[in-house]
């Protein structure tokens, strides 16, 4: 989790240019200011980068920066969110 | 109604130019000056059936791309946007100063994204549709180079994306003067970008049998009008002209690079791929560039040519020259030679070039060129180095698959 989590992390920063300091757990992907072709993308990259399916729905732009991060865990073998942000 | 050696009255006070020779305008003249190709062998390429290309050197979006997030920009988009930035910064276009300005831009494209359209369709076929980027079709639709330059400057319009193949560059020059013209606008930002080397459009102009095979010696591969040459060389990059009304930019103290005198458009109606051999459409819209410049044929002291490098453009290109402008003709020089063919974006790079060349009075060489085409006529080739001559009038000639063609004129500021 901690890996996947750091990885989102480093994805909304870089890649989506949010402000590090506005990223918390517990805040929504629109609360970040993404837009719903945004929040596609994002998962398109998180998709490609950990080789995991991701449910697409409308409701994405409501969830937190931890249930994304929790989302991606639980498509995981056991074992491979420990990973250091690795991509299989 | 112009003064008939005014022209069209107007002027270029920006430009900006990415291309294979650098970024900036001052990287892309001071290498067409040295006259070095810059052909290289291209790891992208690689498997196919030609390894070379002419790629913009070094471009890093991140630091070189106005604007938020320049991944979700297709390259060309991120050539423009830059090279757009250099223009309306030179031409002292301040964001204050654009707010209440009337800018059009009008930007061309052979192909729009077709890097980000070949890219997602892999994804596709590959990993099926949940991999491909919801971002795909505002990065690869053509007219979004345009579109993006527009939100980035804050132009509200006319925004335009003008497509005539390898002449598209030149074409939106062509419109945006006349858009300037009709008082449709006060400022237009006008050029091409193109972002071709990419693995199908490679393979499809090798199948064509329209690149230059010599991949012992790629920076020798591109060779307008030389004896031995054996096609183009796929380049990549954009340029960009700011335009104003002559008076209007006095009035604001903007810098003159040079006068845009003159352009002429025109088709050849012949074939889809093939050069007229008696040259129709570029006799056709020479002679409008002049006739709209108030000009003859004796006051063009310069020819930026096409010059592509592959055997039937150069001949046929040399011919209608011979004919313009008869034994003792102006100087002729194809950029062509350094930067490789850049598809929609060598219409503007050239316009800008030749506005540089005029404002210079300094006619850069044709790169590569060692011997006389024994099957053309004989044209003053500017080869090996930079020439100073006194340069009245300079022609940029540009033409596309499609038959289509554009010729503008410049004049020196005086």
């Amino acid at each position: 989790m901690a890996a996947v989590y750091d990885h989102l992390v480093t994805v909304l920063t870089d890649k989506f240019e949010v402000d590090a300091e506005e990223i918390r757990p517990d805040m929504t992907l629109a609360g970040l200011e993404l837009d719903s072709l945004a929040i596609v993308e994002l998962y398109v990259t998180l998709q490609e980068h950990w080789g995991v399916p991701l449910a697409e729905d409308d409701s994405a732009a409501d969830l937190t920066v931890e249930q994304v991060a929790q989302a991606v865990t639980a498509q995981l073998p056991a074992g491979d969110a420990d990973r250091d942000g690795a991509p299989r | 109604m112009s003064a008939p050696d005014d022209g069209a009255g107007l002027v270029v006070t920006g430009i900006g130019l990415v291309t294979p020779a650098g970024s900036g305008a001052a990287a892309t003249w001071e290498g067409v000056c040295a006259g070095r190709g810059t052909a290289a062998t291209d790891p992208e390429l690689a498997g196919l059936p030609l390894e070379f290309s002419c790629r913009v050197p070094d471009f890093v979006p991140r630091t070189q791309v106005p604007g938020p997030r320049p991944w979700q920009h297709d390259r060309a988009t991120q050539f423009a946007l830059a090279a757009a930035h250099e223009a309306v910064t030179a031409a002292g276009l301040a964001p204050a100063a654009r707010e209440d300005a009337r800018i059009a831009v009008v930007l061309g494209s052979a192909a729009g994204g077709v890097g980000t359209y070949e890219d997602q369709f892999r994804k596709l076929t590959g990993n099926g549709p949940q991999a491909v980027s919801p971002l795909t079709l505002p990065a690869f639709l053509p007219n979004m180079a345009a579109g993006q330059v527009a939100i980035a400057l804050g132009a509200r319009g006319p925004v335009l994306h003008t497509a005539t193949a390898c002449a598209s560059g030149a074409s939106a020059v062509a419109l945006a003067a006349l858009l300037l013209s009709a008082g449709a606008c006060d400022v237009a930002v006008a050029g091409g970008a193109d972002a071709m080397v990419t693995p199908l459009c490679a393979t499809a102009f090798a199948r064509m049998g329209a690149l230059s095979r010599r991949r012992d010696a790629p920076a020798r591969a591109s060779r307008p009008f030389d004896a031995d040459r054996d096609g183009f060389v796929l380049g990549e990059g954009a340029g960009v002209l700011v335009l104003e009304r002559a008076a209007d930019a006095a009035a604001r103290r903007a810098p003159v690079q040079a006068h845009l005198v003159g352009y002429g458009m025109s088709a050849d109606a012949h074939h889809p791929v093939a050069p007229d051999p008696e040259a129709g459409g570029l006799r056709l819209a020479t002679a409008e560039a002049l006739r709209s410049a108030g000009a003859t044929a004796a006051d063009v002291g310069h020819v930026n040519a096409h010059g592509t490098s592959t055997p039937l453009n150069d001949r046929t290109e040399t011919t209608a020259l011979a004919q313009l402008f008869g034994t003792d003709g102006p100087s002729v020089t194809s950029s062509k030679g350094v930067l490789g063919h850049t598809m929609g974006a060598a219409g503007a790079i050239e316009a800008a070039l030749t506005a540089l060349t005029v404002k210079h009075q300094r006619v850069p060489p044709t790169a590569n060129f060692h011997r006389p085409d024994p099957e053309s006529p004989a044209l003053d080739l500017v080869t090996e180095a930079p020439r100073t001559q006194t340069i009245p009038l300079a022609l940029s000639n540009s033409l596309g698959f499609g038959g289509h063609t554009t010729v503008l004129a410049f004049r020196p500021d005086t």
